[in-house]
């Protein structure tokens, strides 16, 4: 690694952390999602702070030069973390969807429940001025 | 209405859920109870209803720390005093919630119900785990806390309205830590509790250990970079 990344490195290590940690501070995120973000800072501090790690991890992987591992190992942990926040996204979204139905439904139902309580004479008029 | 809700956070509970609570209705009508049904997938939501039992039904699964707050908004509405929490497996006797009642009287935030107040814990994995956060709390906050885990705690109102309206307020060791961290004033009551029953326990070995690794990252780190409110 040439001084430069290794600085670069530090120095975006760093400020990720920062960054997270004041989000945490003022409760922006919520735990289970913070612990990820937490390792990944860490992982970055000790490749910038200790460059023996990945260029032993480099050896194994068998990648050209150490910079070329850095690169190939952050994409593969970033995919994998958007893998999951697409599945996560996804069972909110059915989630959301579940709660608006349940909603619409639990409304119709407590219209249905007033009406019969309502005096017929009442009902009619309410029914030609509201059509269902 | 009674100034103490015990709140029964259910989820997939159809075997348990009418035996715990037919006893608090017949054994404890002191208090006042409500189930939260956590978007079960079995018949929990419907015996709840053919019994008649006060319960708030979520259309979808929150997990424990969004069922259980749901509880204490509940609690928090109605103006209730004390909230204690009680598993909807039956592995937590009401018969003690007398005694924490009396501790929390003193003037406690948080009494927690706790199998191991001078009695020594059992060797095994479970235990291992309970030691290991029983330290980390330890080393963050100076504070003593034999049983950590236990889900059987009482809350005082202030922290009802802490826990309703706050977001990173799982009913969990780590935020127990996050508020002897920030002052509230904590005493442990000694309990018995029961196996489960029926119904098979979401803590498989991994689960076990996913859990203990959030806690441990929660409490020795995050929690330390928290500001209240």
């Amino acid at each position: 690694m040439t001084v430069t990344l290794r600085i670069l490195l530090i120095v975006a290590s760093v400020l990720t952390t920062i960054l997270l940690m004041r989000k945490i501070r003022h409760s922006k995120l919520q735990i289970e999602d913070s612990i990820f973000w937490i390792g990944f800072a860490c992982i970055l501090i000790v490749f910038s702070l200790f460059p023996a790690v990945p260029d032993f991890l480099s050896g194994l992987a068998g990648t050209y030069t150490t910079a070329n591992f850095i690169y190939l190992f952050i994409i593969f942990l970033l995919i994998v973390k958007m893998f999951y926040m697409s599945v996560k996204m996804s069972q909110m979204e059915t989630k959301i969807k579940d709660l608006v139905q349940e909603i619409a439904l639990d409304e119709n139902a407590r219209r249905a429940h007033k009406k019969e309580d309502m005096p017929a004479a009442y009902r009619d008029e309410k029914e030609e001025k509201e059509p269902v | 209405m009674a100034d103490l809700l015990i709140v029964i956070p259910a989820y997939n509970e159809a075997d348990n859920i009418e035996r715990v609570v037919d006893r608090l209705i017949l054994e404890f009508p002191q208090y006042d109870y409500v189930v939260v049904n956590d978007g079960s997938r079995d018949r929990t939501a419907e015996i709840c209803r053919k019994n008649g039992y006060n319960f708030l039904d979520l259309p979808v699964n929150l997990g424990l720390a969004g069922g259980f707050q749901t509880g204490l908004k509940y609690a928090a509405r109605n103006g209730y005093r004390y909230a204690v929490q009680i598993d909807g497996d039956g592995q937590h006797r009401p018969e003690y919630i007398e005694a924490m009642r009396k501790k929390i009287d003193e003037g406690y935030d948080i009494v927690i119900g706790s199998r191991f107040v001078g009695e020594k814990k059992p060797f095994n994995m479970r235990m291992l785990g309970s030691n290991l956060i029983e330290s980390a709390i330890r080393l963050t906050t100076g504070a003593d806390i034999k049983d950590p885990t236990s889900g059987m705690r009482m809350f005082s109102r202030r922290l009802i309205e802490e826990f309703a309206s706050g977001l990173n307020y799982g009913p969990e060791p780590d935020t127990m830590s996050y508020l002897i961290k920030q002052g509230a004033r904590i005493s442990e009551v000694p309990v018995v509790m029961d196996e489960r029953i029926m119904g098979v326990s979401y803590l498989t070995p991994i689960n076990a250990a996913k859990y203990m690794l959030k806690m441990l990252i929660s409490i020795l780190l995050i929690q330390n970079f928290r500001k209240r409110g």
